[in-house]
C-alpha cells in the first residue's frame, strides 16, 4: 500500500518567525540577579552569548528558558551583582 | 598473542594503520572520520609510530598526498567521507591509473544533497567505478583486520591498486567492541614491508614512472586491462583472507561470507554494520522454521559474482532481497541490488528480486525491519519473475518549534556550547545586518547549530549552506543575481578559521581579486571546531590541538599561525578589519563601515573576529569575554582595520599585558614552559611594535 504523502516534497524553512526549543536542561549554575547592587550598566545585556538578557526600569531580566548558565555575565558585571547558584 | 581491548571502530582502524606499520598520514578533519587521524597523530606524538603527518588545507589535497606518497614508495594512508570523499574526487578517479597501493579509510556518511553526519555510502559508491578495491566491514575486529588484510592485498604485484575499507558512520566508528589487537610480530610475518617496483617514482633507484596520459586509441584497451587486473585481484583477495583467519585465528573472511544459507529458500544480501542486526533477524526466524539465510558481501569491488552464483546455484533458493544504504536515483534501485540482480539474471531460472532500500542518512535498520523485510520476500514465493523496490521508513513528524519570535534575525535557544565566544559575535552580527541579508554558511560550529533546529532556526534570514571549499563562490553567485535583478541585499559569509584560512582560501581569494562586494566574516576560534579541535591555518604556535597533541615527540603546533590580515592586504580589498567580541562598539563600527563598501559595490570587505571557544582552548565557560579581552590587552589580538588602504590600530594601548596572563587562562597552553612564553612574549612586543609604525599610514 502507498504512504500517504505527509511530507512537503521541497522543505522550507520559515525566515519571518522563527523558533526553537528552550536549553534550560543544559544549565549546572544559575545566573541569579541582585538588583540592590546593579548598577544597569548593562554590560551583562551586551556580552551575554545567547542574547538572554534584556533591560527593564528594574535592571536586567533573564529569560531562563534559554539560559544555558554559561556565568558570562556574572563574570563581566563590574557590580558584582549576579550570582551564580548552583541548581542541580 | 595479541591483547583483548574496547576499541571504537575508528581507533581500531587507527590501530590497523599503525600495525601495519604506515609510513605517511595525509588527512583531513570530518566527521566521523576524523578520531582515525586524531589516533595517529597520537600515535606519533608519543613515538610509539614513526611516521610523516601531513596537515593539508583539504581533502583535494590530503588525498592527493596521500597519492603522492604512494607513489613516491611509502607506505601511504588517508582517510575521509561523505563531502571530503566528493571534494576529492578528482583524485580518487586518478588514484588507480599510478598502480601504487594506498589504503584510504571511509567512515560512511550520506554525501550531501540533504546532509547528514551519518552513515549511507552515497559517498563511497560514486567511487565504485573508479578501479579501487572496495571493502566494506561489519564489526570494529574487522576495521582493525580490514586495514592490515587491504595492504597484503593492495601490495600484491597482481594487484597494486589503491584500497578502500569502508566502515559505517557512527554505527561502527564511534561504537565500541572488545577487539582482539595481534602483536606487532605477528602482523610483520603476515604484511611484509613496502616494496619499490619496477615504476616506484624514485629518482635514486627506480627504472621508470607512470604518468597517467595514453593516446585516445588506447584507452579502451587499458580498461579492458584493468578490468583484467581487477578480476585477478579477486583470487589475490581469496588468498590473502584465507591466510589471515588462519594466522590469527579469525573465522571465514574472504570476498563475501555466508551465514545459514543452508536449506535456505530465501536469502538476504547485505553488507556493512546492518549485517549483524540482520544475522540476529535470520536467527529469531530459523527458530520460526522460516528457512531464511544471509550473505554479507565485504568485497563490493572487484564484485564477488562467482561465489553468489555459486551460493544461490546450490538449489533452493527462490526469492533474493538485497538491502541497500545507497540509491542509484532513476534506476529505483540501490548499488547493491543492481549488481544482485544482474547475476541473477543470467540464471536459466532466477528467484525473485526485491530490492530494499533502508538506513539512509544513517536511519537505524533495526532486527524487526529485517524481519519484516523478509515476510516481504516470502510473499513473493507463490509468484514468479518478481522484481521489485520497497523504502523501509521509519516516519516523523515535522513538528513547529514550541516557542517562536516574529520578524527578528536571531532568536536563542542554538546548540552552540555554554560560553561559545562565536555565539556572541555571530548574534551581534546578525542583529548589525539586519533583515535584508542572506547569510552563506560553510560547514562550522554555527551553521552546524543552524541545522540542527530543524524545521525552524535561531536565524531569521535565509542561509545558505556553502559546501566548504565553495563558501566565495556562493556568496559571489548570490550577490550577482541580486544586483542583476536590481535587490539591494547584503550578503555575508560566517566562516570559521578554517574554511577562511584553509580550505576556502582559494575561493575567497578569487573573490576578493575580482571585488566582488560581499562581507566576509571570518570568526576564528582558532581551530577546526566542530570536527572537535584540529589544528588550522590559525591555530597559535605551540597550542595542543588533537591533530597537534603533545608527547615525547611533539609540543602541539610546531608552526605559526597564518596572517590572514596581510593575506587580505596582499588583495588590497577596500575594507579588512580585525574585532573582537570584548569590544562590541569597535565591532559595530566595523561592520557597519564593511556594510557601507559593499553597498557602494567598492569590493569585498572582510572582517577577522577572534571568537575564544571554551571547549577547544579548554577555559572555564565564564570566562569568554575575559579571554577575549585579555587577547586584546596583551597584544596578541590587536584591533586594527585598513580602510582604503590606510592602516589604523583602533584600540591603541598605552602598555601592554604580559601575555602570560592571556596564555595561563587556557588549558591548551598547558604544556608550555616559561621559555615558551617568554619566546610569544617576544614576538607580540616585535609585532606590536610593527603595528605602530604602520599606525595612519596608507599600505597602497
Ligand atoms: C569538504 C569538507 N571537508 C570537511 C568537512 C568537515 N567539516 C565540517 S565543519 C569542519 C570544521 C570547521 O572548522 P572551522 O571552519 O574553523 O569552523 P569551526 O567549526 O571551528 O567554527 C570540518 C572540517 C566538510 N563539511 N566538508
Ligand atoms: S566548540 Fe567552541 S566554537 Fe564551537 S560551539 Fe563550542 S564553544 Fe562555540
Amino acid at each position: 500500500m502507498e504512504a500517504k504523502e505527509d511530507y512537503p516534497e521541497i522543505l522550507t524553512i520559515p525566515v519571518k518567525e522563527i523558533g526553537s526549543e528552550p536549553v534550560a536542561h543544559w544549565r549546572v549554575m544559575k545566573p541569579v540577579i541582585k538588583y540592590d547592587l546593579c548598577r544597569k550598566c548593562w554590560v551583562c545585556v551586551h556580552f551575554c552569548p545567547e542574547g538572554v538578557i534584556s533591560e527593564s526600569e528594574e535592571g536586567p531580566v533573564i529569560d531562563y528558558r534559554f539560559c544555558k548558565g554559561c556565568g558570562v555575565c556574572a563574570n563581566e558585571c563590574p557590580a558584582k551583582a549576579i550570582e551564580m547558584v548552583r541548581e542541580v | 598473542m595479541g591483547r583483548l581491548d574496547l576499541l571504537s571502530g575508528n581507533r581500531a582502524v587507527a590501530y590497523g594503520a599503525k600495525l601495519s606499520r604506515v609510513q605517511v598520514v595525509s588527512a583531513y578533519p570530518i566527521t566521523p572520520q576524523t578520531p582515525i587521524v586524531e589516533y595517529l597523530a597520537d600515535f606519533i606524538a608519543r613515538g610509539e609510530l614513526d611516521a610523516e603527518y601531513i596537515h593539508p588545507e583539504g581533502e583535494h589535497s590530503a588525498i592527493a598526498a596521500a597519492v603522492a606518497a604512494a607513489v613516491a614508495g611509502a607506505r601511504a594512508f588517508t582517510a575521509t567521507c561523505s563531502q571530503g570523499l566528493g571534494y576529492g574526487f578528482e583524485v580518487i578517479a586518478q588514484a588507480p591509473a599510478y598502480r601504487a597501493p594506498l589504503v584510504m579509510a571511509v567512515a560512511n556518511r550520506t554525501l550531501g544533497w540533504y546532509w547528514s553526519v551519518a552513515a549511507d555510502y552515497s559517498d563511497s559508491m560514486t567511487t565504485r567505478d573508479l578501479g579501487w578495491i572496495q571493502l566494506y566491514v561489519e564489526s570494529c575486529q574487522e576495521c582493525l583486520d580490514g586495514v592490515i588484510q587491504l595492504y597484503k592485498i593492495i601490495e600484491d604485484e597482481r594487484v597494486l591498486l589503491p584500497g578502500m575499507i569502508c566502515l559505517d558512520g557512527f554505527h561502527l566508528s564511534h561504537s565500541s567492541e572488545p577487539v582482539d589487537i595481534p602483536d606487532q610480530r605477528e602482523v610483520d610475518d603476515y604484511l611484509p614491508p613496502r616494496k619499490l617496483y619496477r615504476h616506484t617514482t624514485d629518482p635514486t633507484e627506480s627504472e621508470g614512472y607512470v604518468f597517467p596520459v595514453i593516446p585516445t586509441r588506447l584507452h579502451t584497451t587499458y580498461r579492458r586491462l584493468f578490468e583484467g587486473v581487477m578480476q585477478r585481484a579477486k583470487e589475490v583477495i581469496r588468498e590473502a583472507t584465507r591466510e589471515f583467519s588462519e594466522r590469527f585465528g579469525r573465522g571465514a573472511y574472504g570476498l563475501l561470507e555466508e551465514y545459514r544459507t543452508d536449506g535456505a529458500e530465501a536469502l538476504l544480501v547485505t553488507m556493512g554494520s546492518m549485517s549483524t542486526a540482520a544475522r540476529r533477524a535470520v536467527d529469531r526466524l530459523r527458530n520460526r522454521g522460516v528457512r531464511v539465510g544471509l550473505l554479507r558481501v565485504r568485497f563490493f569491488r572487484p564484485f564477488p559474482s562467482e561465489e553468489l552464483t555459486k551460493i544461490v546455484e546450490k538449489g533452493g533458493i527462490r526469492a533474493v532481497g538485497i538491502v541497500d544504504r545507497a540509491v542509484s536515483h532513476g534506476t529505483s534501485m540501490g548499488p547493491l541490488g543492481t549488481e544482485v540482480a544482474s547475476v541473477l539474471y543470467a540464471m536459466k531460472d532466477r528467484p525473485n528480486i526485491v530490492n530494499f532500500i533502508a538506513g539512509m542518512g544513517g536511519d537505524d535498520v533495526s532486527v524487526s525491519d529485517f524481519e519484516g523485510m523478509v515476510s516481504k520476500l516470502m510473499n513473493t514465493l507463490n509468484k514468479d519473475g518478481v522484481r521489485e523496490t520497497v523504502f523501509i521508513e521509519h516516519r516523523v513528524p515535522l513538528a513547529k518549534p514550541s516557542v517562536t519570535f516574529k520578524d527578528v534575525t536571531y532568536c536563542p535557544g542554538s546548540q552552540l556550547c555554554s560560553g561559545c565566544g562565536a555565539a556572541l559575535a555571530v548574534r551581534h552580527v546578525l542583529r548589525i545586518l539586519g533583515k535584508n541579508s542572506v547569510i552563506v554558511f560553510p560547514p562550522n560550529c554555527v551553521s552546524a547549530a543552524v541545522a540542527m533546529h530543524f524545521p525552524s532556526n535561531w536565524v531569521g534570514v535565509p542561509c545558505v549552506l556553502a559546501n566548504y571549499a565553495a563558501a566565495a563562490a556562493y556568496a559571489r553567485g548570490l550577490q550577482r543575481a541580486y544586483k542583476y535583478r536590481g535587490k539591494k541585499v547584503y550578503v555575508t559569509v560566517i566562516a570559521g578559521d578554517g574554511c577562511t584560512a584553509d580550505i576556502g582560501l582559494q575561493s575567497l581569494s578569487s573573490a576578493a581579486e575580482c571585488g566582488e562586494p560581499i562581507i566576509w566574516i571570518n570568526y576564528d576560534n582558532e581551530a577546526y571546531m566542530n570536527t572537535g579541535i584540529q589544528r588550522s591555518g590559525t591555530t597559535p604556535a605551540k597550542a595542543w590541538t588533537t591533530t597537534t597533541p603533545v608527547g615525547p615527540r611533539w609540543r602541539g603546533k610546531k608552526e605559526l599561525p597564518k596572517d590572514m590580515v596581510s593575506v587580505m592586504i596582499a588583495h588590497k580589498v577596500p575594507y579588512i578589519a580585525t574585532a573582537s567580541p570584548a569590544f562590541l562598539r569597535d565591532f559595530e563600527v566595523k561592520l557597519r563601515k564593511a556594510m557601507e563598501v559593499v553597498e557602494k559595490g567598492e569590493g569585498l570587505a572582510y572582517i577577522h573576529v577572534q571568537t575564544p571557544c571554551p571547549t577547544g582552548w579548554r577555559f572555564h565557560e565564564s570566562k569568554t569575554v575575559e579571554v577575549a579581552r585579555l587577547a586584546v590587552l596583551t597584544g596578541m589580538w590587536p584591533l586594527i582595520e585598513v580602510d582604503h588602504g590606510v592602516f589604523r590600530l583602533t584600540v591603541k594601548l598605552p602598555k601592554l599585558r604580559p601575555v602570560a596572563e592571556y596564555i595561563r587562562l587556557q588549558g591548551r597552553f598547558r604544556h608550555l614552559s616559561d621559555e615558551d612564553v617568554a619566546e610569544i612574549q617576544e614576538l607580540t612586543n616585535k609585532n606590536w611594535k610593527k603595528l605602530l609604525d604602520l599606525d595612519g599610514k596608507p599600505l597602497w
